[in-house]
């Protein structure tokens, strides 16, 4: 719910049903404020200015009770931009909360109450103060076990790292990264311009200038492994970030794309990654054609899968060898003399299809 | 007459009433319906319908004395209203502000009914946690403590929701499993068709599993065991934070231990690793591994 301008509505036309529930809810407010500005019950509810003046003139004005004599109707004033409402008392509450509604509020609370002040929030810190006080009444007003119904996890990282990346994003500051890219398994060092922390389904995200790809790229916090704050300024800000994002998580129209063939036990496979085709077959097999967006991400999920999973086809320069390669590197490592330490190999490039490419440059 | 003028005098009639009216009585009291006998009705269902949508508890009774039974219609405030929050500005502000900055999908928050709010938010989304109508009657059945019926991998439950809790992406049902009389973890995409209301919870709320804490080699009735594993010191600080966050660090030589109590998700886990992580024991684990990879070559 993001509050417009009273000059530019977004939907400049609402429906019936919109105008009645925001309706329900102004007249209420207005008579317990008694009287209110214009101006400010369109922005509280959403309300394009001219349709709010005819709809409280044109019809609030003539909504009443049998018989509809003076004293059993509704009294809407209008002057100088102040509006005055008066024996509405029918509506004098509002409508209660759906359950839907009350859930949707409960949750954008807890998660920001989780996020920003630690789970076990306490009412007398003055910033995390209203929100818990609004949160404990509202869970009152939902049912007695409210205030335990929900949890929310915007993701998991270390407090060390994203307090320092939230500070850099504020204070426009350059940081160092020590990044772990999955897809080379690799640690690497990287200076880059904090633009923003985000939490998309359960993971954090740093949208940052990278100076080593000369470009904005897409971090997940849970690789970094430590950031030092430079003192440096930043010098790039925030372009279309949920673009950059977008473009980051699409399937590359370059990557060799592979066919398999899964035993209906492996159709987690379908769920956890990005697929263009799955059909199933009568005794429930699926057929799934995929992107591979690294030989390792390819290595892994065979591995993983050994005999639930079958290569039906491959693009070139990719082999259904890869599957016995990879098999037969691991088990080199156990047929080896038992050593603890090993030379990191050249890197082959690998990791999972999605947020690999938004990270790696 | 506009239709929303009708809707608003149907609503204030039937708040006002003080007994449930019939669909005769509220044409007569409210004007604005078509006279003849079929399409009032039909105009009087359509405006039912709209009522409810809105949220609106209509009550359907028989009207005392009538005989045959006729249907009369009635809101009760008490219902209708719900209880008054009384939220300072600044508590109506912090909701506002998470409302605006933690994106849920789909649907209304209902703020406005708390008095909406006029100040701008000048933060960035903080994020995005999917969300949808199964999840929120699972909220309302836990704060209400009502137990619900649904459908998981294909076998009926009869449960009495604890907690919803978002984890790495998906919403997590925890509680008590009338059928299993057991406390369980369900996954919420999982939960296939409609989640049926029913009677009120019997048991008390235990703890939660919390699903983050959630690891699949933990997760099984094979009898428990204790595994250590070499990684390369790249992976080290990966593997530790896979392993959760109050696991202990790789030791010096990078050997790290840890329970298993699930063979087939362990080897899973550390195939992810490629030849980056080893088994070194107990031999039956690593020999179980370098089978696997045997029948792949």
């Amino acid at each position: 719910m993001s509050p417009k301008s009273p000059k530019l509505p977004k939907s400049p036309k609402l429906t019936a049903a919109e105008r009645m529930t925001r309706l329900l809810a102004v007249i209420p407010w207005v008579v317990q404020q008694r009287g209110a500005p214009l101006d400010e019950i369109v922005a509280r509810f959403d309300y394009p200015r001219a349709q709010l003046v005819e709809d409280l003139t044109g019809v609030v004005f003539f909504v009443g009770v049998h018989p509809f004599t003076p004293d059993s109707m509704i009294e809407v004033d209008i002057s100088d931009d102040e509006v005055q409402i008066n024996y509405a008392d029918w509506f004098s509450r509002p409508l209660r909360l759906t359950p839907s509604e009350g859930a949707r509020l409960l949750t954008a609370g807890q998660s920001l109450l989780s996020d920003q002040f630690g789970r076990t929030g306490d009412v007398d810190d003055e910033e995390a103060g209203p929100l818990l006080r609004a949160l404990t009444k509202l869970s009152m007003a939902l049912g007695e076990a409210a205030d335990q119904a929900v949890e929310v996890r915007l993701g998991v990282a270390a407090r060390e790292t994203l307090a320092p990346l939230r500070s850099a994003v504020s204070q426009h500051e350059r940081v160092e990264l020590e990044y772990y890219t999955y897809g080379r398994d690799e640690l690497t060092r990287r200076v880059v311009e904090p633009l923003r922390v985000f939490s998309d389904k359960g993971n954090w995200y740093l949208d940052a200038w990278c100076h080593q790809a000369g470009a904005q790229r897409v971090f997940r916090v849970d690789r970094i492994r430590s950031v030092q704050l430079t003192g440096e300024n930043a010098e790039h800000r925030r372009s279309d970030a949920a673009e950059s994002f977008k473009e980051s998580f699409t399937a590359n129209q370059a990557d060799p794309r592979v066919v398999l063939r899964l035993r209906p036990d492996s159709a987690w496979v379908v769920e956890q990654y990005p697929t263009e085709s799955v059909e199933a077959d009568e005794e429930g097999f699926l057929t799934v054609r995929m992107p591979v967006s690294t030989l390792g991400w390819l290595e892994r999920l065979m591995l993983r899968l050994g005999p639930s999973a079958q290569i039906v086809s491959i693009d070139a320069p990719l082999s259904p060898e890869l599957v016995s390669e990879a098999a037969g590197r691991v088990l080199a490592r156990y047929r080896a003399e038992p050593r603890l330490q090993r030379d990191p190999r050249p890197s082959a490039s690998d990791g999972d299809p999605a947020p690999n490419r938004a990270i790696t440059s | 007459m506009d239709k929303l003028e009708r809707l608003l005098n149907l609503t204030a009639a039937l708040l006002n009433a003080d007994r449930a009216l019939s669909a005769e009585e509220l044409r007569q009291r409210i004007g604005g319906y078509p006279q003849a006998r079929a399409s009032f009705r039909r105009a009087f269902e359509r405006d039912k319908d709209d009522l409810r949508n809105m949220g609106i508890p209509l009550r359907v009774e028989h009207i005392a004395g009538s005989d045959p039974p006729i249907e009369g219609y009635r809101i009760l405030r008490s219902e209708y209203a719900g209880r008054d929050l009384r939220l300072e500005p600044e508590e109506l502000a912090a909701l506002h502000l998470a409302t605006s900055i933690v994106r849920l999908d789909g649907g209304e928050t209902g703020l406005r009914k708390l008095g909406g709010a006029s100040n701008s938010v000048d933060a960035a989304e903080v994020g995005h946690v999917p969300f949808d109508d199964k999840v929120a009657t699972l909220i309302a059945a836990a704060s209400e403590r009502r137990a619900v019926g649904f459908s998981y991998h294909g076998v009926a439950r009869e449960v009495e929701p604890w907690r919803l809790s978002f984890s790495r992406g998906y919403w997590y049902l925890a509680g008590w499993d009338r059928l299993r009389e057991d406390q369980r973890l369900y996954r919420t995409d999982r939960i296939s068709g409609a989640v049926e209301q029913l009677d009120d919870a019997t048991q008390p709320i235990g703890t939660p599993t919390d699903p983050s804490k959630l690891k699949g080699w933990e997760l099984g009735d094979d009898a428990p065991f204790t595994v250590r594993v070499a990684v390369d010191d790249d992976q080290a600080a990966h593997l530790q934070h896979l392993l959760g966050e109050d696991s202990e660090a790789p030791d010096e030589s990078g050997v790290v231990s840890f329970e298993v109590r699930n063979r087939e998700m362990f080897r899973s886990f550390i195939l992810t690793f490629l030849e980056h992580a080893e088994v070194l024991e107990p031999p039956q684990a690593r020999a179980d591994i370098v089978a696997w990879l045997e029948a792949l070559t």
